[in-house]
C-alpha cells in the first residue's frame, strides 16, 4: 500500500515537473538571449490561464482546444512588453530590471484581480477525469497530457535551436552578442523573439496545469519561485538539465509530503534549492 | 557634494520638520493619522532596507526575516512565555542580526553573484514564511494577538496610536540618520565601491566580508526593531502579512522609485507610494480589489523607465540644477 503510494506520488510529481520544466525552459531561453531574469514569469503563467478561463466561461472552450487563440495573444504581448518596457532599460543595473519585471507582476497579477475577482477559480477540462490503470499506479490524463506536449514541446524547441537559421541565431546571440551582430544577426530582434517565444511556451504550459488546478490571481509568485527553483537547478541555459530540473522539483515537492513531517516537506524543494545554488552554481549536470 | 553628517545633523531645518512632524497627532484625525503612521513604518523600513541593498548594492529579498523576526518572534516570546516585550524586542534584534550576518557569510563565503544573492536570500524569505505559519510557538497561520495596548510604557504599549506615531516618527527619523551616518563615514564609502565593483574594491583593501556583514547587521537590527514596533501597532500579528516575501517586494519597490543609495530618496518613496496604497485600498478597494497594487505598478514601472536613478535623486537634480553624480 506505501508502494503504492510512493509510485503513484512520484508518477505524479514526473508528470508535474516536466511541466514545471517547460516553464524554466522560456525562463532559460530568454536568460541566454538577454541575461534577463524575469520575475514576472509567473504571473505571464496566471495571466495564461485567465485567458483560458474567460475563453471557457464565454465560449465553453476546453483549455487544450483555447491554446490556439491563447499563445498568439501571449507571444505578441510578450513582443510588446519586451520591446517598450525591457529593452530600454536592458543592460542596466541588474536590480533595474528586477524591479521592472516584479511592477511588470504587479500590473498583471491586480489586473487579474480586477477583472476576475480574488476568488480561486476552476477552468474545467473534457479529459480532466479521464484516468488511466498502469500496473496499480493510477494516471490522471491530464497529467499525461502535460508530461507529453512537455517533452515534445523541449525536443521540438531544441530541435529548432539546433537546425534552423533563426535556432543559429538565438544560439549566436546567446554565445556572444557583439559578434553575433558582427555576422549580420539582428540582435534586437532575436532577443525580441525569444522573449515573445518564451511567454507564448507559458501560454501552452499554463494550459496543461490549468485541469483540476483552482486558481488564483495572487498564484503568480509561487509559480515564478518554482520557475526559479527549477532553472537553478538546471545550471540556468542547459536544456536537458533544465527538464532533469523541473522533474526533481515535481518529484521532491510530491514525495516530500508523504516521507517527511508538513514544515519539512514544504521546505525541501527550497533546501534542494539553496544548497545547488551554493555548491554546484553550474548545476546539475557538468556538460551540455 | 554631499551634506556632511554633523553640519546636517547642526543645521535647523531636519530638527523643524521633525518637530512639526510630531504636533501631527493634535491636526489629524485618526484616519489619517493611521496612514501617516503606516507610511513612517515603510519609511523607516525602505531606510533600513537600503543600507543593504542601496548603498551596498546587495539585493536582499530576505529583509521580510528581519521584520518577521521582529514581530513574531518579540510578540511570541510575550504571549507564549510572558517575556517583556523590550526584552523580546533585543531577543529578536539579536537573533535578526545573527540571521543577516549569517546571509553575509554566505554570500561572502560562497561569492555569490548578485542575481544569485538575490535568488538565495528569496529561497530563505520563502522558507521563512512556510517555517513561521508551520510552527505553533509562534503563531502558525493564524497568527498572534497581543493584549490590550494600556498605555504601559514599560511593557512596550505606547498608549494607542499617537503613541505608536512618535515612537514610529523616531524610529524613522534614527533610519534616515543612519544612512546619513554611513554615507559620509568611511563604511559608506567602502560600500559603495563594493556595489560598483566587487572584485576592485577588494583589490585595493576593502574588506568584503567586514562590510558587507556590518552593513547587513546595522540593516537587520533596524528592520527587526520597525517589526516589533509595528506587530505593537497592529495588535494581531499575522504572518502572512508580515512574514510574507510581498513585503520585502512592497519595501524594495519604494526604495527604488525613491532612489537606491541616497539617504532621503526611500523615504520620499516611501511618503509618495505608502499614502497612495492606503487610500486607494480605503475608498476602492471595496470593489476593486487589487486597485491600489495595480498603480503601484504603473509607479514603478513608469519611474524606471523615466528616472532610472529615481525620485528624489532627479528632483534634487533638477533643483540644484547640477548633472546627477553617478549612483549618489
Amino acid at each position: 500500500m506505501r508502494w503504492t503510494n510512493f509510485s503513484r506520488r512520484s508518477c505524479r510529481g514526473f508528470f508535474v515537473g516536466s511541466a514545471y520544466g517547460l516553464l524554466a525552459l522560456g525562463m532559460g531561453l530568454v536568460y541566454g538571449v538577454s541575461g534577463i531574469v524575469n520575475f514576472a514569469h509567473g504571473d505571464f503563467v496566471s495571466l495564461g490561464m485567465y485567458l483560458c478561463f474567460a475563453l471557457f466561461t464565454a465560449f465553453a472552450l476546453d483549455p487544450y482546444v483555447s491554446v490556439i487563440f491563447t499563445v498568439p495573444i501571449m507571444i505578441a504581448l510578450g513582443a510588446l512588453v519586451y520591446r517598450f518596457l525591457i529593452k530600454p532599460i536592458a543592460g542596466r543595473q541588474l536590480l533595474m530590471v528586477i524591479q521592472l519585471t516584479l511592477g511588470v507582476a504587479l500590473l498583471i497579477q491586480n489586473g487579474l484581480m480586477m477583472a476576475f475577482g480574488g476568488q480561486p477559480t476552476r477552468a474545467p477540462s473534457m479529459i480532466e477525469s479521464k484516468l488511466f490503470l498502469v500496473g496499480d499506479v493510477v494516471i490522471r490524463g491530464a497529467h499525461l497530457v502535460a508530461c507529453i506536449v512537455s517533452f515534445a514541446l523541449a525536443i521540438l524547441l531544441y530541435v529548432m535551436l539546433q537546425s534552423t537559421d533563426t535556432g543559429r541565431a538565438i544560439r549566436a546571440v546567446q554565445q556572444e552578442p557583439r559578434a553575433a551582430a558582427l555576422m549580420g544577426v539582428d540582435v534586437g530582434r532575436v532577443q525580441v523573439m525569444t522573449f515573445a517565444i518564451g511567454v507564448g511556451l507559458l501560454a501552452i504550459a499554463a494550459a496543461l496545469l490549468l485541469p483540476g488546478l483552482p486558481i488564483q490571481p495572487t498564484q503568480g509568485l509561487r509559480f515564478t519561485v518554482i520557475t526559479l527553483l527549477v532553472f537553478v537547478l538546471g545550471g540556468m541555459t542547459n536544456f536537458v538539465a533544465i527538464m532533469l530540473g523541473g522533474i526533481v522539483i515535481g518529484v521532491a515537492e510530491a514525495i516530500g509530503t508523504i516521507y517527511m513531517t508538513h514544515t519539512l516537506g514544504q521546505l525541501l524543494p527550497y533546501l534542494i534549492f539553496v544548497a545547488i545554488m551554493l555548491f554546484r552554481p553550474q548545476g546539475l549536470v557538468w556538460r551540455s | 557634494m554631499r551634506p556632511d553628517f554633523w553640519p546636517a545633523l547642526r543645521s535647523p531645518i531636519p530638527w523643524a520638520l521633525l518637530a512639526l512632524a510630531a504636533t501631527m497627532p493634535f491636526l489629524l484625525p485618526n484616519y489619517y493619522l493611521h496612514i501617516l503612521t503606516i507610511t513612517l513604518v515603510y519609511a523607516a523600513l525602505a531606510s533600513a532596507w537600503n543600507i543593504v541593498g542601496g548603498i551596498a548594492g546587495q539585493i536582499s529579498l530576505a529583509h521580510s526575516l528581519f521584520v518577521g523576526a521582529g514581530a513574531m518572534l518579540a510578540s511570541a516570546l510575550l504571549v507564549k512565555l510572558g517575556i517583556n516585550m523590550w526584552l523580546g524586542m533585543i531577543i529578536a534584534a539579536a537573533a535578526s542580526a545573527a540571521m543577516g550576518a549569517a546571509v553575509s557569510f554566505i554570500d561572502y563565503r560562497f561569492r555569490l553573484g548578485h542575481l544569485s544573492f538575490a535568488l538565495i536570500t528569496m529561497a530563505f524569505a520563502e522558507m521563512a514564511e512556510i517555517y513561521v505559519t508551520n510552527t505553533e510557538f509562534l503563531g502558525g497561520a493564524s497568527g498572534l494577538f497581543l493584549p490590550k495596548d494600556k498605555g504601559d510604557l514599560l511593557a512596550f504599549q505606547f498608549g494607542g496610536i499617537n503613541g505608536v506615531y512618535w515612537i514610529m516618527l523616531g524610529m524613522a527619523a534614527a533610519c534616515v540618520a543612519v544612512n546619513f551616518a554611513i554615507l559620509s563615514s568611511p563604511l559608506g564609502y567602502n560600500l559603495r565601491s563594493i556595489r560598483d565593483n566587487e572584485n576592485a574594491a577588494q583589490a585595493i583593501g576593502v574588506g568584503l566580508l567586514r562590510n558587507k556583514t556590518l552593513a547587513m547587521t546595522i540593516s537587520a537590527v533596524l528592520t527587526s526593531i520597525i517589526g516589533t514596533i509595528y506587530a505593537r501597532y497592529l495588535a494581531f500579528v499575522d504572518p502572512y502579512l508580515l512574514v510574507s516575501p510581498v513585503l520585502t517586494i512592497e519595501i524594495v519597490l519604494f526604495a527604488t522609485v525613491g532612489g537606491l543609495g541616497t539617504a532621503l530618496g526611500p523615504a520620499l518613496g516611501a511618503f509618495i507610494l505608502a499614502p497612495l496604497g492606503e487610500i486607494l485600498r480605503g475608498h476602492l478597494g471595496g470593489f476593486l480589489p487589487g486597485l491600489h497594487y495595480f498603480v503601484y505598478g504603473l509607479v514603478v514601472v513608469g519611474v524606471i523607465l523615466l528616472m532610472p536613478a529615481g525620485v528624489w535623486p532627479s528632483l534634487r537634480d533638477r533643483v540644484l540644477r547640477k548633472p546627477a553624480a553617478a549612483g549618489n
